[in-house]
């Protein structure tokens, strides 16, 4: 305690001198982390070259690499769990995946950064674009299906179901919904605590496309986050919270916790249903469900054949069962069927086939 | 005290008579409770902090069933019941190692070239001064330049000697400033004694003065090592975060402690919650056993020079 002064005073004389100086240092490593960030955008390849440790051979019986997923935060569990499985059938073989959101893993699988891009919706066209500049060829698969879920707090008993009407009502632009009582007037007068995924989230472009009618406008006065537990734990926390997000992460604590799904009216046949798996895969969830992709490059299968291509078809063998087992539900069989083809097709396109992949077709 | 005040007015002290003292005695008494609590308030946030930590630990051991053995020798999974923390501590006692490697032989270089051989000159002023600058850079900056430099300009991944070089350099400027005030604490009449024997510098330096300064040496690279070990701002920079295995090498992808607990944090589940505060509670003892170690060394060697 008692050296303490001393020694900070004299650190401070010292300091003040060459106070410019170290800023002038500071200075050149931001240009650094900028120059570096350019190096990234044009040369990725690079960085994704290097960790394929040279495993190019085909139908070689032991697999090897790493495997680079970008992508949804809401997907990212069932890529993980797929990624987790195959590294346990082939342990030399590495799946990284980082869940920081579809709008910014497309950022990132466009320029090369990824071989694998979880999606919680289709690419963009502005995506589409970026991915052609940087010459990326690739192709999806369907890998499960999930509901958006409207979620409440238990203890909210007015709401008992709400209308797409109401929910565009409360989350468009400049939205004049402040109270309960504004969205239908027998509701209490206690103001609406607003919690939703922000702007980097496919979960968000999917809801403001299909709720409010034009991606991304939104009202800007809600609480957003890019972690989809923080938006359950809020509302879970406040009998006036009200918010929505994918059904995978209400499923995970809705025993425990006071927080439940509001059931929305259907634009199948106009009735209100809850985020079941019943409904979901039955098309009257709508349109809040929908399905969920996983993109691969397919320079990185045409680089890493045997590993990039054995990971699609194990992912495609097992995908019903990773989707179910992370809280989602599983996309019908028809898409299996579809998934299968595709593969072949990108296969043929990089002149390979099926036969030379370590993992075998299901 | 305010006794004191009727008792001069009792004895007939007239002078100060119209002066009322009472009330700069309540605010000496005030100020004084102020102070006391303004001491007493960092504790308080600690008690508070490990009380939460522990009654999360507790209630993962006991509601959530986890178990201490799987924790150590699982590695991270999706799966909650098959989540453990062994790739991260191996993880970061890999790392700890390397950063040691890394930061401690130019650290300490560095500090004695300064205290022993640097002219008192301009440019040794400067170089001082940028090191006490170096100190209170913010660590995510030095993840950037780990992020820019290493992993994206030589184009190595987020691999272990990545985050290594982050750490090392986040903890080398606090190497150098506690090597040389061991070196100074150093007295100069112990130098003197051995070039009167005819030794060079170097042979003063090599047999006399690092010697005597090696526990303080020791005991600021291991607090440096241990703000290192909790670090997570770099490391998320530097990209290592949803790695779950254990990493078998440095070329190897890898997810510390810190980052592990964070990535545990983020997820929606109970169980990932609590072993997050399990693993809160690995990183801090770690933590205290290495400040441990290092005030042990202090003491154990402080009364001999």
């Amino acid at each position: 305690m008692t050296e303490q002064p001393s020694s900070v005073s004299s650190t401070s004389t010292a300091t003040r001198r060459h106070v410019l100086l170290g800023a002038a240092g500071a200075g050149v490593a931001g240009l650094a982390g900028c120059l570096g960030g350019d190096d990234e955008g044009n040369g990725g390849n690079d960085g994704n070259g290097g960790n394929g440790n040279g495993n190019g051979g085909n139908g070689s019986s032991g697999l090897s690499g790493t495997i680079d997923a970008s992508g949804s935060n809401t997907v990212a569990p069932i890529t993980a769990w797929a990624g987790e499985n195959f590294e346990e059938a082939y342990p030399d073989t590495l799946v990284d995946v980082a869940p920081e959101g579809t709008g910014a893993g497309f950022q990132e699988f466009c320029r090369q950064n990824s071989d694998v891009q979880s999606a919680s919706r289709m690419i963009t066209d502005d995506e589409v674009d970026l991915c052609s500049e940087n010459d990326v060829n690739y192709g999806f698969l369907e890998v499960g299906l999930d509901g958006l879920a409207v979620v409440k707090n238990s203890e909210n008993d007015w709401v008992e179901d709400i209308t797409l009407d109401e929910l565009k009502r409360v989350w468009e632009f400049e939205s004049d919904v402040q109270t309960w009582s504004d969205i239908r007037p027998e509701w209490p007068d206690r103001e609406i605590a607003l919690h939703a995924r922000d702007s980097a989230s496919g979960t968000f472009d999917y809801f403001t496309e299909n709720v409010i009618g034009e991606r991304g406008l939104i009202r800007d006065d809600y609480s957003a986050t890019s972690q989809t537990n923080e938006i359950m734990g809020a509302v879970a926390d406040n009998v006036d919270g009200f918010g929505w997000g994918g059904l995978g992460y209400l499923r995970e604590i809705e025993d425990d916790q006071p927080i439940e799904a509001v059931p929305v009216e259907s634009d199948a046949d106009g009735g209100f249903y809850l985020p079941t798996e019943q409904n979901i895969e039955d098309g009257l969830y709508s349109p809040l469900a929908r399905p969920l992709f996983a993109f691969f490059n397919i320079a990185s299968l045409e680089e890493r054949t045997d590993l990039i291509g054995s990971f699609a078809q194990f992912y495609t063998n097992g995908a019903q069962d990773y989707a179910r087992d992370q809280g989602f539900y599983a996309a019908p069989d028809a898409a299996t069927e579809e998934n299968n083809d595709k593969i072949d097709e990108w296969l043929e396109e990089v002149g390979a086939s099926i036969d030379d992949l370590t993992v075998e077709r299901e | 005290m305010s006794t004191e005040t009727e008792t001069g007015v009792e004895d007939g002290n007239t002078l100060f008579s119209d002066i009322d003292l009472s009330w700069e005695h309540r605010k000496n008494e005030l100020f004084r409770w102020l102070l006391i609590a303004a001491s007493l308030f960092g504790v308080v946030m600690l008690a508070l902090l490990l009380f939460d930590v522990v009654t999360d630990f507790y209630t993962g051991l006991t509601e959530f069933n986890i178990s201490l053995y799987e924790f150590f020798t699982q590695d991270g999974s999706q799966e909650e019941t098959r989540a453990g923390f062994k790739g991260a501590v191996i993880a970061s006692i890999m790392l700890m190692i390397m950063t040691a490697v890394l930061a401690f032989f130019v650290g300490v270089g560095s500090a004695i070239y300064l205290e022993e051989y640097a002219p008192d000159s301009r440019i040794t002023r400067l170089i001082e001064a940028n090191l006490a600058n170096l100190a209170g850079v913010p660590s995510i900056v030095y993840g950037l330049l780990a992020l820019a430099a290493v992993v994206n300009g030589i184009g190595i991944g987020p691999i272990l000697i990545a985050g290594a070089v982050a750490l090392g350099l986040l903890v080398m400027p606090i190497i150098i400033v506690s090597t040389q005030e061991a070196l100074r604490a150093v007295p100069d009449s112990v130098r003197n004694g051995s070039y009167a024997t005819g030794a060079t510098k170097w042979q003063t330096i090599r047999r006399v003065v690092l010697p005597a300064a090696i526990p303080g040496i020791m005991t600021g690279t291991i607090l440096a090592l241990a703000r290192a070990i909790g670090e997570t701002a770099p490391l998320i920079m530097v990209g290592a975060l949803f790695v779950n295995r254990t990493p078998s090498g440095p070329t190897d992808r890898f997810s510390a402690m810190p980052t592990q607990i964070y990535n545990w944090a983020a997820q929606p589940s109970e169980h990932f919650i609590h072993l997050a505060a399990v693993g809160i509670v690995v990183l801090l003892s770690f933590l205290f056993v290495m400040n441990g170690v290092a005030i042990y060394i202090r003491h154990r060697y402080e009364t001999e020079v």
